[in-house]
This record gives structure tokens, sequence and C-alpha cells, in this order.
């Protein structure tokens, strides 16, 4: 699990070299191992995992100690593509950037990066075809035609073939910038696809993995549920033979088995198991259900609900005292919160003309009277 | 003993407590049954005893709420010696456990149908001028047969006339609007839809979409996902009683989060989480939306997901005994509707019914 975390994070695999490895030729490329790092970046295989080189013949061209004498030498690569060990590095590079002391580019130290390969050409030919990939995404439905396609994949062999090789730098990065400019939307459009892409690989990948964890599973639970059948059916036959001590044995064994053989059948028929059953068959059922039912279209409302829209118009404004104080703060506080007086003055409005179509009442209940005046008296009774 | 008594008497004999299912801050649940029949019901207790002054508000509220609201109803009420108990029907989960439930795949159906139902539910409240306040897949919950129902009235309240405020301390924090968590005391009903933007999210998601860790993390959780809202997204929000100036976010478009959504469906999800309250789309015209005429149409509602624990209940009981419900009974849930026992209603609700009035004198 540790393991899967750390390439998740892209963190560096550190192996240790096993002890018999001096005897192979110095050459041979050999995973490294270290403290941890703060150093980023590197070439990542496609599990993201990043392998670094070093063999024993490595030797810090700055202060020139080597492998022999400084057993955790670690060799880092520039943005320049030139080797220094990491306490080079950290005394040249701590107090901020500082020129190069081969070359004299300016670098960082966060700049530095692992090396993978033993050559540095394939590192920074990596290292720029990573670059201009992401930046030059174009795919063939994006052209009308499959020669314009293979004109810009050209132009992209270009324009790679000159940032390796140091051809016309400043007019290649033009180049760059200029299409950049030009093909913005495009190339996050083309980049999103991929990531989409690769996202449903990804998920495919992780539903097909517990989908075999649960057979395994299955198929586990299932053996050691056939196991202790045996298992029992043999502690059955020894028990009946202890019991039966005088009839003929082969005959109580083999009763036994014959009663096992149905009980099994008739199992097998039921299985597996009282609980799991009733589920499935519930399950069953819903997908019974399921067939049988159309979707229907959506209807909004689903009860005749009449809301008496057509026996009033609301006005735009009522002699109504007590709201005042909303109404003069339209862009005030209370404005912000959503309420609106016109709400309050429709309810009592339509709370009003909803009582309109009733009938008045011309009964009154038998233990209630009426006098005179219209009130209602409770009887005495 | 006097009438009242007896009647309530009589009253509590129908009903018969089985066990406990879930305790909230004012009310224990209890599954129970009804004597005659044996039909499964919950029972609500309220307690009383620890409030000084009578009831606790939200009990008073819930029952309010619960008779007002029909289709949605409240079988009985009666009282045991100082308790206030509520008969409700029994529904045996909610929203937020088939959320839950990683072994459920939900289709864009099935979550069309269910915010078809929560919109129709919400719309239903907001015609009777009430606001739910507390609206979250919890307080969704589930019947046998597949339908939503809202449930928990225990925060509901009706409109406000103008100059009564209301309070902003409402709703469960992950689905609670800016404009409360600004403390708005003057608001409408589009905090509702702000829920249900919320969980309709969360339907997608299959885990909280805005989930902060305090109020104030909360804003800070919806503007980091929303952008941080200008004067002229939200006017006047500068002047709300709470506002503090929180980190400036940039907006990033729902695509990125909800990558296979159809454009319809962010459509309304983006128009359900509109900062300016105002412009918040209602639920009416949120039921009338594009999203639920696209194909494919809302699944009907016995084909949506259910959690084991649902499938089983749904069971004869013999076939249950000894399994699996023992172990689960905790999370089962109580709640309202049905409306086949207008009978009972009508012997104890103590409304002025005009309609029914028999003629005399």
């Amino acid at each position: 699990m540790a393991n899967r975390l750390n390439w998740l994070q892209g963190k560096t695999v550190r192996k240790n070299t096993p002890a018999g490895s001096h005897s192979r030729s110095s050459s041979t490329p050999q995973v490294h191992s270290t403290s941890s790092t703060i150093f980023g970046g590197g070439v990542k295989d496609p599990s993201g995992r990043i392998t670094e080189y070093s063999s024993d013949d490595d030797q810090c061209p700055v202060c020139k100690s080597d492998k022999y004498l400084e057993k955790k030498l670690r060799l880092l690569v520039s943005s320049c593509y030139h080797k220094m060990c990491e306490s080079c590095i950290d005394r040249l590079f701590t107090l901020g950037p500082a020129p190069c002391p081969i070359c004299n580019k300016v670098l960082r130290k966060l700049a530095f990066t692992p090396q993978t390969f033993e050559d540095l050409g394939v590192e920074k030919e990596i290292a720029i075809r990573r670059r201009i990939a992401k930046e030059f995404n174009k795919r063939l439905e994006d052209f009308s035609s499959l020669r314009e396609f293979n004109d810009y994949l050209e132009d992209v062999e270009d324009i790679t073939f000159n940032l390796i090789n140091d051809v016309d730098p400043v007019g290649t990065e033009a180049r760059i910038t200029a299409y950049r400019e030009a093909n913005a939307a495009l190339t996050l459009l083309n980049s999103q696809r991929e990531e989409a892409y690769i996202l449903s690989l990804r998920q495919a990948e992780e539903l097909e993995r517990k989908e075999k964890e649960m057979r395994a599973e299955e198929l586990r639970r299932e053996e050691e549920e056939e196991r202790q059948e045996k298992e029992s059916g043999k502690r059955e036959i020894i028990e009946r033979l202890e019991r039966a001590d005088g009839a003929d044995a082969a005959k109580v064994v083999q009763r036994t088995k014959r009663e096992r053989a149905e009980r099994e059948a008739s199992r097998k028929g039921v299985a597996p198991g009282k609980g799991a059953q009733a589920l499935l068959r519930a399950r069953m059922a819903a997908a019974a259900a399921t067939a049988a039912t159309k979707d229907t279209p959506h209807i909004p409302f689903q009860d005749d609900y009449y809301a008496y829209d057509d026996m009033f118009v609301l006005q735009r404004v009522y002699l109504d005292p007590s709201s005042e104080a909303v109404r003069k703060d339209r862009e005030g506080i209370m404005r912000a919160g959503g309420y609106q007086v016109e709400e309050a003055w429709e309810r009592a409005v339509r709370s009003a003309v909803a009582g309109l179509d009733l009938l008045p009442l011309d009964t009154v209940p038998s233990s209630y009277a009426m006098d005179q005046g219209g009130d209602v008296i409770m009887s005495s009774a | 003993m006097d009438a009242v008594e007896k009647a309530n008497t009589e009253r509590q004999k129908r009903w018969v407590k089985d066990q406990k299912v879930g305790e909230g801050t004012y009310a224990v649940v209890y599954r129970g049954r009804e004597a005659s029949t044996n039909r499964k019901v919950a029972i609500k207790k309220i307690k009383v005893g620890q409030f000084k002054d009578g009831l606790d508000m939200s009990a008073i509220r819930e029952v309010k709420y619960l008779r007002e609201l029909k289709h949605q109803n409240l079988l009985d009420v009666f009282s045991s010696k100082t308790n206030l108990n509520l008969v409700l029907e029994f529904l045996d989960s909610d929203l937020e456990m088939i959320i839950k439930d990683r072994s459920l795949v939900f289709l864009p159906a099935d979550i069309k149908s269910w915010m078809a139902m929560t919109f129709r539910g919400l719309e239903f409240c907001h015609r009777n001028w009430i606001l739910h306040r507390d609206l979250k897949p919890n307080n969704l919950l589930i019947a046998s047969d597949g339908q939503l129902k809202i449930a928990d009235f225990g925060l509901a309240r009706d409109f406000a006339d103008p100059g009564y405020k209301m309070t902003c301390q409402v709703i469960t924090r992950w689905y609670r609007p800016p404009e409360l968590l600004f403390g708005s005391r003057y608001y409408s009903t589009a905090v509702d839809v702000w829920s249900v933007g919320c969980i309709f999210a969360e339907l997608m998601l299959r885990t909280p979409y805005l989930a902060g860790e305090s109020d104030m993390d909360q804003l800070k959780t919806i503007f980091r996902a929303l952008g941080t809202p200008t004067e002229a997204d939200w006017p006047g929000h500068t002047k709300l009683p709470d506002y503090v100036p929180i980190g400036q976010f940039p907006k990033t478009p729902l695509r990125d989060l909800f990558t296979a959504a159809s454009a319809d469906t962010l459509n309304l999800l983006s128009q359900c989480l509109i900062y300016e309250p105002r412009k918040r789309i209602s639920a009416k015209d949120g039921l009338n939306h594009a999203y639920f005429f696209a194909l494919p149409y809302p699944s009907h509602p016995s084909k949506l997901p259910k959690c084991a624990a649902q499938l089983t209940a749904a069971l004869p009981l013999e076939e249950l005994d000894g399994n699996t419900l023992s172990g689960k009974t905790n999370r089962l849930k109580r709640k309202l509707s049905s409306p086949d026992d207008a009978k009972t209603r009508s012997s104890v609700a103590r409304r002025l019914d005009f309609t029914k009035q028999t003629p005399g004198s």
C-alpha cells in the first residue's frame, strides 16, 4: 500500500542496490538509494514512478568527489543538463540563484532534477518532447485534411529538433509563443479531453479490479463452505458408527453417504443461505418491477391545484404602513436576504379571494344557537 | 376522570410502542403499531419535562405544520403522563442512507426522479406559504414504494409578515444559503431552493457538496466552489448584518466538478445556487425547467434504487425472523403521510371545519 501511495505522489522509488551487484559492469544503470530529498521532477514511467540512474563511476564534475570515497554520492541534473552532487548544489545555490560552475547559466536549487537515463542527451530530449507535447496537442480531428495534419506534425518536429539541438533558440521560442497564443482555447480543450480519457480508463480499471476481488472472495467462501460440509459429513459417519456398534459398518457408512447426497441436492436448490436469498429475491422482484413499469414523461404538478390566479390582479403598491420599513430599504440590509414584501401582499390577497367562493353558512350546527345579533351562543347542554 | 382524559386514554390504547429507534434533541422516536391492525407506525415522544416554559418551540411548529399540510399527515396525537406523543407514518429509509450506500448506482434518470419529487414537495410547502428551513438528504424520507417525502417540520415557519424578523440560525450548515450565513433576518423561499441545489449536487457527487466545518468555513467553502460574489452578482450583500469580507476566489465552472452532467442539469443546478436570492429559481419554475422534460424521463418511483434494509423490510415478516433487521433497527426512521386515515384525523383535530357542520336549529 505504501508503495502504491508513493507513486501516486510521484515520489522517487528507492531500492537498495543488491549486495552482489559490484561484480556487474560499472556502467550498468542501478537504482539509486538516497535519503529523502526536496528535488522533484525527473522522468516518470507510465505508472508514475521515477527510476534514478546512478553508477559506480559517478563523479561530481565540480568537487571531484566520487562513489569510492563518498558512498552516498548522488548526482542531480541542472536545467542546463550538467551534473552536480547534492552537497555542491547545497553549497552553491542555497543562498539563491547562482551561475552554473560549468556553463555560467544562472540556476536555482529547486530546478535540479534526478537523473533517469545514462545519457543526458536522452534526458534532455524527453523533457523537451514532454513540454512540446503539452503545448502542441492538436488532433487529426482538428484539421480539415490529413495533409494539413501532417504539415502541422512536421512543424512540431521541426521545433522540437531546434530546441534539442539549440538551433536558433530565440526564434523557436517565439514560434512556440505565437502558437500558444493562437491556439490557447483548443489546447485547453484537448488537454481536458485527454484528462477525461485518462480518468475514464482509470475508472474502468478500478471497476475491473473490484469485480475481480469480489469474484475471488465468492470463490473463497464457496470453497470454505464445501470444506466444512465435507468435514461435518465425516464426523457424522464416525458418530453413527459409534452409536450403531452392532450393525454392519459398511451399511451405515453407505446410508449416511446417501442421506448426505440427498441433503446436498436439496440444499443446492435452496442455497445460498436464507437471509441472502431473501435479499436476492427482493432484488429480483425489484428488477422485475423495473421491467414492468415504464418511465413516464415529467409532469410538473400532479395535483389539480387551483391558485385563484384569475381572481385577482396584484397592485404594484398597497397602502401598508407595517411594511414601510422593508420597502424603504430597497437596496439595504433587508434587500439582499431576498425578502419581498410583494409576497406578503400576494399571500394576503390570495387568502382573501380563496374565501370568496365558499358558500356562506345557511345553517348552524345543532349544538349552537344563533341569537338575533348573529353571535353564536353555546348551547347550555 | 374527566372526558378529555378519558378520550386521551382511549387514544393511547390504540397504539402500541415497540422499541426505540432513534433520538433527537427534543424527541425520542419509537417503532410502534396500531393495536387493532398491526399497521407499522412511528411514535415520536416529545420530551416535555426539560423545558421550563412548556413545550419546545420546534415541537409546536412540527405539530402545527403537519396538521396544516394535508397530504403529509399526522395520524394521531396523545399525551401520556407529561409527554406529548405524535403518531406518524413509519418510513424506513432516507435519502442520506441511499446516497451513502456504495453498492447502489444512480442513473441520471433516478436523480431526476428524486429531484422532481423534492421540488414538487417543496412547491407544495411554498404554495402554502411555509418555509421548510431544514432540507437535507436526512430529512427526505423514502417510502417502500419509492416515493420521496419531505419530513421534519421542526424548523418550519410561515412567511413572515413585513416587519417580523426571522432567525438566521436555521438549516443544517452544509445546506445553508449564504444570505443566512451573512445573518439576514429577512429572507424568503429562496433559502429552501439553495438547500435543494446542494442536495442535487450531493446526489451527483455522492458526497456532501459544500461541507464547511464552521459557519465561517462554510462561506469560504461556498465561495471557493462558486466564486466570491461581486456587488453586481448580489446587490446589497455587503450590508447584511454579519457580513465580513472573505477572500477573493475565482469563479470556476461547475463543469469542472460535474464532468458527466448534461447541460440542462448544470443549468438547473447553477440556477439553484445563484447568490442573489431574488434571482434564484423558484420551486415552481424549477419544476418547469427543461432538465425535467429532457430525456431520459425521470425513473418511476418503484424503480429507484433502494438500500438493503428497505428491501428486506418490504418482505413478509416471517422471512425476516432471525436475520438482518434486528441489527439495523437503530437506523430506521419515522415519518408522516398516508391519506387513508381521514377518520382518525377528524376525530382528533380541533379545527374549525365549516363544511361538515350538520344542519340544526
